[in-house]
């Protein structure tokens, strides 16, 4: 794990690197030991809030040494990984759905691939069906992808304007 | 620095604010400043090591914190503490908080009155 922290801060400028590249790796280390006997959740959480972090921080950098430019972040703000850290409970139903999307594809092109006609026969196409049909298992992983990408966005968003703590809200007539 | 800049500059981001305040304790090295700033914030701000370094980076480059290396350890890592700047400006930032929260305190009390 500490070799692919290594070579994720390839990613920083050369600079930065030969400044810090040690002493973070150094850190990194201290801090992976040291949540080594939490569970596999937070372990997870800890590895993608250092992803998170390294790539949005030498994104910032990159930008610092080159242009000289003020501090961004590469993620709108908020969005960071904390340790209370929840999925929403709708996105095992929407992971649910990507899989079946993705089983279903790779069925319908195994039933496309046995149902040809062999090869020396020239096959003609009545009508161009692949411009409204899902014509192969890449392309359908790519649609239920991009949906369970919208769904979870639309997910996250609901969650972020605190819709779902308003039944939480009382009147307090009766 | 003038006092202008560093008035601009204000209000520090809270990871920021908790990496000073931790450093005004007592200087501090990398994984003792992300502990510290665990423990000050129950937990609530949990800085990855990109972030921490970034935030360093700048601290270090704007002289409100100095690197030393640290003798007590047997791997002789690096620590971080206040400069005198540094500590100026975290108290200008606590000044302001301050300022805020009786200001805000004073306002709720004459609305419920």
């Amino acid at each position: 794990m500490l070799n692919a922290y290594q070579l994720l801060l390839r990613l920083y400028p050369a600079t930065y690197r030969a400044e810090f590249g040690e002493e973070m790796a150094a850190v990194f280390e201290d801090v992976r030991t040291d949540s080594g006997h939490n569970a596999f959740a937070a372990r997870a959480v800890f590895y993608v809030r250092e992803i998170v972090g390294l790539v949005s921080g030498a994104f910032r950098e990159h930008l610092h040494f080159r242009f000289n430019a003020p501090d961004v972040s590469l993620f709108p703000r908020g969005f960071t990984v904390r340790n209370g850290f929840r999925f929403p409970r709708a996105t095992p139903i929407l992971m649910a759905i990507i899989l079946a999307g993705v089983i279903l594809a790779i069925r319908k092109g195994e039933v496309i691939a046995t149902s040809l006609p062999p090869f020396s026969q020239p096959v003609t196409p009545i009508h161009p069906a692949h411009s409204y049909l899902l014509p192969g298992v890449f392309e359908g992983f790519i649609f239920f992808y991009a949906a369970g990408l919208i769904g979870w966005a639309i997910v996250f968003a609901l969650r972020r304007s605190g819709v779902h703590r308003l039944r939480d809200v009382s009147s307090g007539s009766k | 620095m003038s006092l202008e800049a560093i008035v601009d500059s204000l209000p520090l981001s809270e990871p920021v604010l908790l990496i000073l305040v931790s450093l005004a304790g007592q200087p501090r090295h990398g994984y003792a400043i992300l502990k510290d700033v665990e423990r000050m914030s129950d937990g609530r701000v949990v800085l990855s090591t990109g972030t921490l370094y970034g935030a360093i980076r700048r601290l270090l480059e704007d002289d409100w914190i100095e690197r030393f290396e640290e003798r007590e350890t047997s791997r002789g890592r690096q620590a971080y503490r206040l400069t005198s700047r540094g500590r100026r400006n975290l108290q200008l930032e606590v000044d302001r908080m301050k300022h805020l929260t009786r200001l805000a305190t004073l306002r709720a009390a004459t609305n419920e009155s």
